[in-house]
């Protein structure tokens, strides 16, 4: 018995009609891909990096590499979702060993309250009150602060997820994983960081 | 339920699912479970709202500009690559 074929259906995304343009050879009009996504992948960088000479070598690899390769592009998946699989590529061949941000497991059972003064009695005001009363700089630093603190695994999923906004199964394309590991890996760094805030709430 | 209860198994159920929650990535019946639980299960519903609102923050992190002189020097950089020959 023959498998059945799979539909070779091209994903025409917003960024189809550039791309089809560059691959017919105008290729002055790459400058204006990386127009659409250079402020994206730095911050991508940056996040994943840290440092800001790190994250602007792994734009530029990234786009190198995406002009090297686009004419092998094929439409199976959304362009930005390819993109972010190259980038994401490029920041974990940068890995550097980071003090800030150790490589290690975030187990279920540390989130979870283990004694009876751990166990809350009472919504926050942190979680209560509306979040445009909530929100200043040092706040908006400190979360920047607490995601480079997460380790890089649990890291790349959060980000993907809740910053740049790519669907669990996108985000599982992206890293090659599958669902459920995206979903564990993000509830955990979600936990990491609740109890960073936390503790930044309690001690202000 | 007593702070002395919140070791209960099902409440350590739920946590696991808090985020798929959040995500509306559970079906029907597990989210009327949590629904139902957290209606009577204050820790629960405590670690559900901050979890929501961690979330939330999380949404709100800032981009920093990309330096100029990194912005034009990646276009120079790219303009002197070869030019690949279109798909065939």
């Amino acid at each position: 018995m023959t498998a059945p074929k799979r539909a070779n259906r091209k994903i025409k995304d917003k960024d189809y009609e550039l791309i089809q343009a560059i691959n017919s050879g105008q290729f002055d009009r790459f400058p204006d891909l990386v127009k659409r996504y250079e402020q994206k992948l730095y911050n991508f960088g940056l996040r994943m990096c840290r440092d800001a000479a790190d994250a602007e070598d792994t734009v530029q690899e990234t786009f190198l590499n995406v002009f090297r390769y686009l004419k092998d592009f094929r439409y199976e998946t959304k362009f930005k979702n390819w993109l972010y699989r190259v980038a994401a590529s490029s920041c974990l061949k940068k890995r550097r060993k980071s003090k800030f941000a150790p490589d290690r497991e975030l187990s279920l059972d540390e989130f979870f309250p283990q004694d009876e003064a751990e166990v809350p009695d009472q919504v926050p005001e942190w979680a209560l009150m509306p979040l445009e009363k909530l929100l200043n700089i040092e706040l908006l630093d400190k979360i920047n602060e607490a995601i480079f603190t997460l380790p890089e695994k649990y890291r790349l999923v959060i980000v993907l997820r809740d910053i740049e906004g790519f669907s669990t199964a996108e985000t599982a394309q992206i890293l090659n994983l599958s669902d459920a590991n995206v979903k564990v890996r993000l509830h955990r760094a979600r936990l990491f960081l609740r109890d960073n805030l936390k503790g930044y709430f309690e001690n202000e | 339920m007593s702070k002395d209860e919140h070791d209960h198994k099902h409440c350590l159920e739920l946590f696991e699912k808090l985020s798929e929650y959040l995500d509306n990535e559970l079906d029907e019946v597990a989210c009327k479970d949590i629904e139902k639980h957290i209606k009577d299960c204050v820790p629960c519903f405590v670690c559900l709202q901050t979890l929501k609102r961690t979330v939330d923050l999380c949404k709100q992190a800032e981009n920093r500009p990309i330096p100029e002189d990194f912005s034009k020097k990646l276009r120079e950089v790219i303009q002197s690559m070869p030019k690949n020959p279109p798909a065939g």
